[in-house]
């Protein structure tokens, strides 16, 4: 029934080899975390091998029956990330490293249900508005009373009887697909001024207005949710998808522009923002309280060093919030610079696959859509990993595949198997592999060949 | 549209090299300056997660030592104080809250190997992570230190028992102590409790009063007196003081009386075994404030005392600047009272000097210090501090000592089993004013055997009760340092 394809087949036979690494990384990571902290071979070392390698094994089939052509690195990338995380937040903490477990196998369900349910990327763009609509509807949950549930200051998460989450990281994917979708269809029309304002072209109104209220929306609701990372990264996607899809770099320096000024009107209106800009200058100023989580995660990574303390042997649960936002200090602490770059290159690599998606396919939606989740991805995780460095000012948001969170790996293996997705696509539209047609696909011709030949 | 993205990657990457230099910088570029900071407590963390070596006395009692304890805690090792109270004063405590003190501060290096030395050694051994932890040897003995705390008992005060050739510190107890092992306390806040507590109590357990404090040494200091006036030739042997039981000073019309207001005079030696103090205020007075300021100071009194533990106190002769206005104060001061203050270290420094032929050798409890194999890394060498004295000076207020305990103020307790000769100096230092009830430390000073000192002792009663307000220091104190002598000379 399936066509022989070599290239597919080299590509899941590359994929499996790599996984299995990743495998072995994170098994090995596991023992020696347990072995520095303990000195004992972890107890739990036969289930936790068994569910590792059943994840893994279960991730790569459902690639190799619903996406034979995707790239094989995307998957073992996510895996090694997902794995030297999970250790860390084992080391960390027992009782998240049991939550963490159950997140990692509904993340791990989600990517195959997104794999199964998206057979074709292009069908997403079908459902912009309802995206639109329930992006920002998620965006708002957490403000509606009784629902929303206010955490270190930040309204970001949500209870419904047992289940908290945090919508933002659902929104952020929802928006991601509108504005895709959105642009591919208008981009011509953002493009080209013909709506003269003073000695500036603009594009017409109606083409602009569904794309500003989207990011004044959602820029509002998350400056009203107190949650500035998430407010940067959505602000950087927008502007992105805009520049590429319009090829107009002015959308770029409008957007930095109105970005500079929203973040300077944040700074005079908001005392903690202040605060964040203060102690990003200056943590000494006041090191036991303001200063106290950056400056701890500081003095992780320059004890950790060159090659690092050793897992399970630095003290990173010194830093608050060490096992999530601050899980790249407990990293760099015990793997060291050496263990810091390689999560950095991760990423790149991470990075380069998603945006090479793009650039090898001809569909503009496609295009526009691995950009949008490549730049989730890549921006959100250089907005954390820059903040705890000093680098820029410090942002709560969490490490892709790495923090501890659900909805945090949910939405981003959601990311990566939209991306697998939008790969295996392209592999098909540069017929490196025969287009065969879905499984809902032949279904419906089916039921067209009984309808149409009645005799 | 492919344009854009490859801007956009080629941005991206020009990101992620920012966050690898940023990364650089920290983990490479400012380690050094990032270890320093006192809010970075993880070196700290490290250090008490690896093998802390013990604190040994010379008799082989460990005070201090590290227990591994069951994976899981907070910390690899337990700091245990095997002697409890004994040498709390000595070892001090090493806590991850609240610091270290005493030589678990001041021999960290040593008992963690990290003496460049014990670096070197363990260079071998870098791979396979030896423990490389060092140990410090005393030159204390455990027995001498519980004689002297049974022999003090719950009386608030100090015994120093020393070499006086060598300065080695045999015993150095102070009563109250405290127990380190609740300091160490795994349960912070029982720890901080126990802590508050010590802090709170009026008695300070937590100083170590023998080389920590400084007390009004009464008539020991004539010691000094004395020895100042012969050096300066204003005394000597064959001087003889009148008889009387007042004296006026200068510049007043308060006489001066002896102890109890009796008659006492006759030759140097008649005056200072019976411990008169007129003879001893006109001393100063003919001394002069230069003369008598520069002399203390030829004792060490006003330094801090070189004692190889962290924060000693320093003896004072009081003010002296407008002291030349004030001459009562100085011929008070003569015998000391007034804003004269001596550690009890240094007064067992002082009795050594004169035991030693004039020279106050360099106090030092830490014998030697040992590699984790066993090897010496470094022993105390003695030193001479201070050389106050010359010989003969020394030679002649010996003679009086011996007098002082075979027939003078310490003739009733002092007296050594088996007759062993010993010299001596009590005191007595009034701290009540006039009318008011009295209150006295009790003092004595002490080295045997007299014709070939091995020890000399200091000890000090703080006059906290009535009990020691009522008696002179030779009937108080003087048991105590006949014990501690008895005991370390091995006599029955």
């Amino acid at each position: 029934m399936v066509s022989p394809a070599p290239i597919a087949r080299a590509r899941r036979s590359t994929e499996l080899s790599l996984v299995v690494m990743a495998g072995t990384i994170t098994a090995g990571a596991y023992t020696l975390a347990s072995l520095g902290e303990f000195a004992a071979i972890p107890a739990r070392i036969i289930p936790f091998l068994a569910l590792l390698l059943g994840l893994l094994v279960l991730a790569h089939c459902a690639v190799r029956l619903f996406a034979r052509g995707a790239d094989p690195t995307l998957l073992p990338l996510a895996a090694i990330l997902h794995g030297l995380g999970y250790v860390m937040i084992t080391r960390l903490d027992e009782e998240l490293a049991g939550l963490q477990t159950t997140w990692s196998i509904l993340a791990i369900a989600a990517f195959v249900v997104t794999l199964v349910v998206v057979q074709r990327a292009t069908d997403l763009g079908r459902y912009r508005w309802i995206l639109l609509a329930s992006g920002l509807g998620l965006l708002v949950l957490p403000l509606v009373p009784g629902v929303g549930v206010e955490v270190n200051g930040a309204r970001i998460w949500v209870s419904l009887g047992p289940i908290n989450f945090q919508p933002g990281e659902f929104a952020k994917l929802a928006l991601a697909v509108f504005f895709a979708a959105y642009l591919a269809e208008r981009r011509e029309l953002l493009a080209t001024g013909t709506w003269k304002v003073g000695f500036l072209r603009l594009p017409e109104p109606r083409h602009l207005l569904p794309i500003v209220a989207a990011w004044g929306i959602s820029v509002l609701v998350m400056v009203g949710l107190n949650d500035l990372g998430s407010s940067l990264l959505f602000f950087t996607l927008f502007v992105v998808m805009l520049w590429v899809a319009t090829e107009r770099l002015w959308y770029l320096l409008v957007g930095g522009v109105l970005f500079a000024g929203a973040a300077w009107a944040s700074f005079r209106m908001f005392s903690k923002v202040q605060t964040r800009v203060d102690r990003w200058l200056d943590p000494w100023a006041d090191p036991q309280d303001t200063g106290y989580q950056i400056l701890q995660g500081l003095y992780g990574l320059t004890d950790g060093g060159l090659t690092g303390t050793g897992l399970g042997l630095g003290s990173p649960s010194t830093v608050p919030y060490s096992e999530s936002d601050f899980i790249f200090t407990s990293l760099g602490e015990e793997l060291g610079l050496f263990g810091g770059a390689a999560f950095l290159i991760s990423y790149l690599l991470l990075i380069g696959a998603g945006l090479r998606i793009a650039l090898r396919t001809d569909n503009t939606f496609e295009k526009l859509l691995a950009t949008g989740l490549t730049t989730i991805v890549g921006v959100q995780a250089f907005i954390i990993v820059g903040g705890v460095t000093r680098l820029v000012p410090l942002t709560g948001i969490t490490l892709p595949f790495v923090s501890y969170g659900g909805s945090s790996l949910l939405s981003n293996y959601i990311i990566l198997a939209l991306l697998i997705r939008l790969s295996d696509a392209s592999a098909r539209r540069r017929h490196e592999l025969p287009d065969d047609p879905t499984p809902g696909e032949r279904w419906q011709a089916w039921r067209l060949r009984r309808r149409g030949a009645p005799a | 549209m492919n344009r854009q993205i490859r801007q956009l990657a080629a941005g991206l990457m020009l990101c992620y090299m920012l966050l690898f230099v940023a990364l650089n910088y920290w983990q490479v570029g400012r380690q050094e300056e990032m270890n320093a900071r006192f809010d970075n407590t993880r070196a700290v963390r490290r250090e008490f997660d690896q093998p802390r070596g013990p604190i040994v006395t010379a008799d082989g009692v460990v005070i201090a030592d590290s227990v591994a304890v069951p994976p899981g805690g907070d910390f690899a090792f337990q700091r245990r104080y095997p002697t409890g109270e004994l040498f709390a004063h000595v070892s001090g405590y090493y806590t991850f809250a609240f610091g270290a003190t005493q030589l678990e501060r001041t021999q960290n290096d040593v008992l963690t190997g990290e003496t460049g030395e014990q670096q070197l050694r363990n260079l071998p051994n870098l791979i396979t992570g030896a423990d490389d932890s060092g140990s410090v040897r005393l030159t204390m003995r455990a027995d001498l230190q519980e004689v002297a705390r049974q022999a003090l008992g719950p009386r608030e005060g100090s015994i120093v028992l020393m070499s006086p050739r060598t300065g080695a510190v045999l015993a150095m107890w102070s009563y109250p102590s405290y127990d380190p092992n609740l300091v160490v306390s795994p349960d912070f806040d029982q720890a901080q409790a126990v802590l508050t507590f010590a802090q709170n109590d009026p008695r300070d357990p937590l100083l170590a009063n023998s080389y920590q404090q400084r007390y009004m040494p009464g008539s020991t200091f004539k010691v000094l007196t004395t020895a100042i006036a012969l050096t300066n030739g204003v005394t000597s042997p064959a001087r003889v003081y009148e008889d009387v039981a007042e004296f006026v000073p200068p510049q007043t019309t308060d006489p001066i009386e002896n102890y109890e207001g009796t008659v006492c005079g006759g030759d140097l030696l008649e005056v200072f075994t019976r411990s008169c103090n007129i003879p001893f205020a006109q001393m100063g007075l003919e001394l002069g404030v230069d003369r008598m300021a520069a002399g203390v100071a030829a004792w060490g009194v006003g330094e801090p005392v070189p004692i190889d533990l962290p924060r000693p106190a320093a003896s004072t002769f009081g003010d002296t600047s407008a002291l030349d206005q004030a001459l009562p104060l100085l011929a008070i001061r003569g015998f000391g009272q007034n804003d004269v203050q001596m550690v009890p270290l240094h007064m067992a420094m002082v009795a050594s000097t004169i035991a030693n032929g004039g020279q106050m050798m360099t106090p030092y409890v830490v014998d030697a210090t040992l590699a984790h194999s066993g090897d010496v890394l470094a022993t105390t060498t003695p030193t001479v501090w201070k050389t106050p004295i010359t010989p003969a000076v020394s030679a002649t207020i010996a003679s009086m000592m011996e007098n002082v305990a075979a027939e003078g103020t310490a003739s009733c307790c002092i007296g050594l089993n088996g007759g062993v000769p010993v010299a001596a100096k009590t005191g007595t230092a009034q701290l009540n004013g006039p009318g008011q009830p009295e209150r006295s430390h009790a003092w004595i000073v002490a080295y045997a055997p007299a014709n070939d000192p091995q020890f000399a002792v200091a000890v000090m009663l703080e006059g906290t009760d009535a009990e020691i307000s009522a008696s002179t220091g030779g009937r108080l104190a003087g048991p105590i340092a006949k014990t501690m002598l008895d005991a370390a000379l091995g006599l029955t």
